[in-house]
C-alpha cells in the first residue's frame, strides 16, 4: 500500500481552532500525529500579572466561554489559599451547586450537539431538528441544557462568565423561590438524563449510522478523587497509576512543555507519559462516589469502571448528567439561605488548587504580593492536559482503520478528538485533522 | 424574501459568545428556522462558503494572520456584526497592549520564535463595521433583537445610555454609595444593570456609554480611596483602547 496523509483543517463540533495531520507510512503504522493548535495566544498568564487578586477570578473566567466556571473557581481558590482566607459551608456547597450547573450545561451540549451528530450521520445537530423521529430529541437537550443554564444564572447571576463568585464567597446568594423552582425542574429531569444515558449507549454502539471503534489504549487517567464525595471543586490529585498527593502539588507532578505546532503546550506525568483527564477518567477513578441512581445508570448499559476506550467518554457524560442532578438536589435541600458577607486579610502568599471542568482538571496557581497584586499565575486548562495523549492515541487507532475509506477514518479521528470534549481557546492559552498515507 | 445566509467567525476570544447563541435554547428552533446557518464551525461540519447575508465575528485581532482573515470576512458579508466586547474595543486581551509584546510572550511561552502576535485590537481598527453587539459576552435578549430587526430590515433598537439608567430603572441602590467603586456611569447599558443587581460595581465590560466623562469617574474612584494604580486598572480592562476608557485611565 502506499503512504497517506490525514488532514482536517478546522476541526468543527469543539470550541476553538484546530485542525488534524497525521502521516500514515507504507507499512501501515503511523509515522507522524499531530493535533495543531492555531487558536492564536491571548497571555492571560502574562496580562494577570501586576492585576488585583480580587480581579482574578473575573478575567480568566474570560479564558473559556463554555467552561468560565472551572476557571473562576480554581483561580479563586488558589488566591484563597495563598491568601489564608477561610469560607463558609454555604459558600462550599453554592460553589458545588455552581459547578455542577455547568456540568449540566455542558454534558447535555456535548452528546447531543457535538457528539451525536458523526453517530447519527450529520453534520450537525441543526438538520438532525428537521428529522421528525429525531426532534424530541434535541427538544430533550434543549431543555437540559435550558435546565443547567437556568441553575447557572440562579447562582451566578449569568450563563456565560457568572459574575457573584468572589474571594471569601458570595456578592449575592441565590434566592430560596427560584432555587425550589428549579429543584422541581431538576427531579423533573432525572428521567430524560437517564435517556441521555440510553442514548449514549446506542450511539456508542453504532444503533444509529456508525458506533465508536473498539479501541482500548491503557493509558493514565487522572483525576481529583474525595472520598466523601464526587469530586468537583476539590480533593487528591490521582490517577489508575497511583497517583495520589494534595491537589495543589500539581506544579510537582505534572511536567509541562512547549512544543512548536501547537500554541498549546503538552504536558506529561513527571517519569511517565502523556494522560487523560475528563469523564472518563473521573468515572474510572471515581466511581464509588457517584450518587446511587447514576450508578445504577451506569450498570443498566453495561458501562464498569475500568474502560479505557476514550469514546466511552460520552457515556460517561451521561452518567454524570444523572450524577450532577442528583447532587443539585441534594445541595439545594440543605441550602440554609444565610446572608454572609466575605471578609479577610489581603496578605502576600502563593498556592494552586485544582477543580474539575466537564472536560477534566483545570489548575490555577498564583503568588500575590503583600497589596494582592499578582506576581505570577499559572494556569493549566483539561484540553492542554488532553492533547499530547490524543496524539498518542492516534498511533494506535488509525492503523486499525486502514481497511476503512479516507473519508470514514477522518471523521473517526476527529470523532476521538471530539470525545475528549476539547476547548481549544483554554489549552492555547490546541486542533486540526489531516489524514495523510505517504506512497511507497 | 429568501432566509438570510449566516456566518459566525471567531477571532482571538473564548467561544462564550457563540455559545450564548446556543444558549438561546427556547428561542433557538424559532431562530434556526428564520435563518440559513451556513458557516458555524462551533455547531457544525457543514461548512458553506460565502457570500453570507450576515457575517458574526467574535473575537478580537490579535495576529498577522487574523489581520488578513478580518479582510476577507469583512470581503464576504454584506453585513458585518461585532459580537462582543473583544471584536468590539479588544477586549480583555488588550490588556497586554500595555506591556511590551515581548516580554508578555516571554511570561507564557519559551519557544517565542514560534509565536506571532501583535497589538490586541477590535475589528472595526482594520475593517468598517455595521452592527456592534456589545458585552462580555454578548446579551440574549439583545441578540434576539438584532435577530429580529435584522429579518424586519430595521435598524436594531440598541441604546447607548448609561447603566445607571438601568439601575434606576431596576429602583438598585447605589452600589457607589456602599463604598464599591462602579464602571457604571461610563459604561453602555443594555445588561440591564446585571453586576450592581448582585452587589457588585459594574466593570465596564460593554464599553463606553455615548456621552461619557471618564475623567470626572477617575476623579470619584481616588475620593473613594483607590490608587491611581487600580484606576488605570479599572478603565484597561474590556475597553481599554477606547479613546474614552482611555482618558479615565490618564485622568490622574
Amino acid at each position: 500500500m502506499s503512504e497517506k496523509r490525514i488532514t482536517v483543517d478546522y476541526l468543527a463540533r469543539c470550541e476553538g481552532e484546530t485542525g488534524l495531520d497525521i502521516v500514515v507510512g507504507a507499512d501501515g503504522k503511523v509515522k507522524d500525529a499531530k493535533v495543531v493548535v492555531f487558536e492564536p495566544p491571548r497571555f492571560f498568564e502574562g496580562f494577570l500579572v501586576g492585576r488585583r487578586y480580587d480581579e482574578v477570578n473575573e478575567i480568566v473566567s474570560r479564558i473559556c466561554g463554555i467552561c468560565p466556571t472551572p476557571h473562576q473557581l480554581s483561580a479563586v481558590q488558589a488566591i484563597e489559599r495563598a491568601m489564608g482566607v477561610e469560607i463558609s459551608e454555604q459558600t462550599v456547597d453554592l460553589r458545588k451547586l455552581l459547578a455542577l450547573s455547568q456540568w449540566i450545561q455542558s454534558h447535555a451540549l456535548h452528546v447531543y450537539m457535538l457528539a451525536a451528530p458523526d453517530y447519527a450521520g450529520f453534520g450537525s445537530v441543526i438538520p438532525m431538528a428537521g428529522v421528525p423521529e429525531l426532534l424530541p430529541v434535541v427538544g430533550r437537550a434543549l431543555k437540559l441544557k435550558r435546565l443547567g443554564n437556568d441553575l447557572t444564572v440562579a447562582v451566578g447571576g449569568r450563563e456565560v462568565h457568572p459574575l457573584t463568585v468572589t474571594v471569601g464567597g458570595f456578592t449575592k446568594i441565590p434566592e430560596k423561590a427560584v432555587l425550589e423552582g428549579i429543584k422541581e425542574r431538576l427531579i423533573a429531569a432525572k428521567e430524560d438524563a437517564y435517556e441521555t444515558v440510553k442514548l449514549a449507549k446506542v450511539l456508542f454502539d453504532g444503533g444509529l449510522k456508525r458506533g465508536a471503534p473498539n479501541f482500548v489504549r491503557e493509558c493514565e487517567h487522572v483525576a481529583i478523587n474525595d472520598p466523601n464525595q464526587y469530586a468537583i471543586n476539590d480533593g487528591r490529585l490521582v490517577s489508575t497509576m497511583g497517583l495520589n498527593v494534595p491537589n495543589w502539588e500539581y506544579p510537582k507532578v505534572i511536567i509541562e512543555k512547549h512544543v512548536p505546532h501547537s500554541n498549546a503546550k503538552h504536558a506529561i506525568i513527571e517519569g511517565r507519559d502523556s494522560f487523560l483527564v475528563g469523564p472518563l477518567a473521573r468515572f474510572n477513578l471515581n466511581f464509588d462516589q457517584l450518587s446511587a441512581d447514576a450508578k445504577a445508570a451506569a450498570k443498566e448499559i453495561g458501562f464498569a469502571p475500568g474502560n479505557f476506550n476514550p469514546y466511552a467518554n460520552i457515556m460517561a457524560r451521561g452518567v454524570e448528567l444523572v450524577h450532577s442532578i442528583d447532587e443539585s438536589i441534594e445541595i439545594i435541600n440543605k441550602l440554609q439561605y444565610k446572608h454572609e458577607v466575605p471578609s479577610y486579610e489581603v496578605k502576600a502568599g502563593e498556592s494552586y488548587a485544582v477543580t474539575e471542568a466537564a472536560r477534566g482538571i483545570c489548575c490555577h496557581g498564583y503568588r500575590v504580593d503583600k497589596y494582592g497584586i499578582v506576581e505570577k499565575g499559572d494556569i493549566v486548562a483539561p484540553t492542554a492536559r488532553n492533547v499530547y495523549n490524543m496524539e498518542k492515541d492516534f498511533y494506535e487507532l488509525v492503523p486499525m482503520l486502514l481497511n476503512e475509506p479516507d473519508d470514514e477514518i477522518t471523521l473517526k479521528c476527529e470523532m476521538l478528538i471530539r470525545s475528549y470534549d476539547p476547548c481549544y481557546s483554554c489549552a492555547t492559552h490546541a486542533i486540526k485533522v489531516n489524514l495523510h498515507r505517504l506512497s511507497e | 424574501m429568501a432566509k438570510p445566509r449566516i456566518a459566525v467567525f471567531k477571532f482571538s476570544s473564548c467561544a462564550g459568545c457563540q455559545l450564548e447563541i446556543v444558549n438561546l435554547e427556547n428561542a433557538l428552533l424559532d431562530v434556526l428556522g428564520a435563518i440559513d446557518v451556513a458557516y458555524f464551525v462551533m455547531a457544525s461540519r457543514d461548512m458553506e462558503e460565502g457570500p453570507y447575508d450576515i457575517g458574526f465575528v467574535e473575537g478580537a485581532v490579535t495576529s498577522p494572520h487574523e489581520i488578513e482573515r478580518i479582510k476577507e470576512v469583512r470581503k464576504n458579508c454584506k453585513i458585518l456584526v461585532a459580537m462582543g466586547t473583544c471584536a468590539c474595543t479588544g477586549g480583555l486581551p488588550s490588556i497586554k497592549n500595555w506591556t511590551s509584546q515581548r516580554e508578555m510572550e516571554a511570561r507564557v511561552y519559551t519557544e517565542l520564535w514560534a509565536i506571532n502576535s501583535t497589538t490586541a485590537y477590535g475589528i472595526d481598527h482594520y475593517v468598517p463595521v455595521d452592527v456592534y453587539l456589545r458585552g462580555c459576552p454578548i446579551d440574549l435578549n439583545e441578540l434576539v433583537d438584532l435577530v429580529k430587526a435584522a429579518l424586519l430590515g430595521v435598524a436594531p433598537p440598541f441604546r447607548p445610555h448609561a447603566i445607571c439608567v438601568e439601575c434606576k430603572l431596576k429602583e438598585n441602590a447605589c452600589v457607589m454609595l456602599q463604598g464599591k467603586p462602579c464602571m457604571g456611569p461610563v459604561t453602555a447599558g443594555g445588561c440591564g444593570a446585571l453586576c450592581p443587581s448582585h452587589n457588585k460595581g459594574c466593570e465596564g465590560c460593554r464599553g463606553p456609554n455615548n456621552d461619557t466623562n471618564a475623567a470626572s469617574l477617575a476623579k470619584t474612584f481616588a475620593e473613594m480611596g483607590l490608587s491611581k494604580a487600580d484606576v488605570v486598572r479599572k478603565f484597561r480592562k474590556y475597553a481599554g483602547n477606547t479613546p474614552q476608557f482611555n482618558e479615565g485611565a490618564e485622568a490622574l
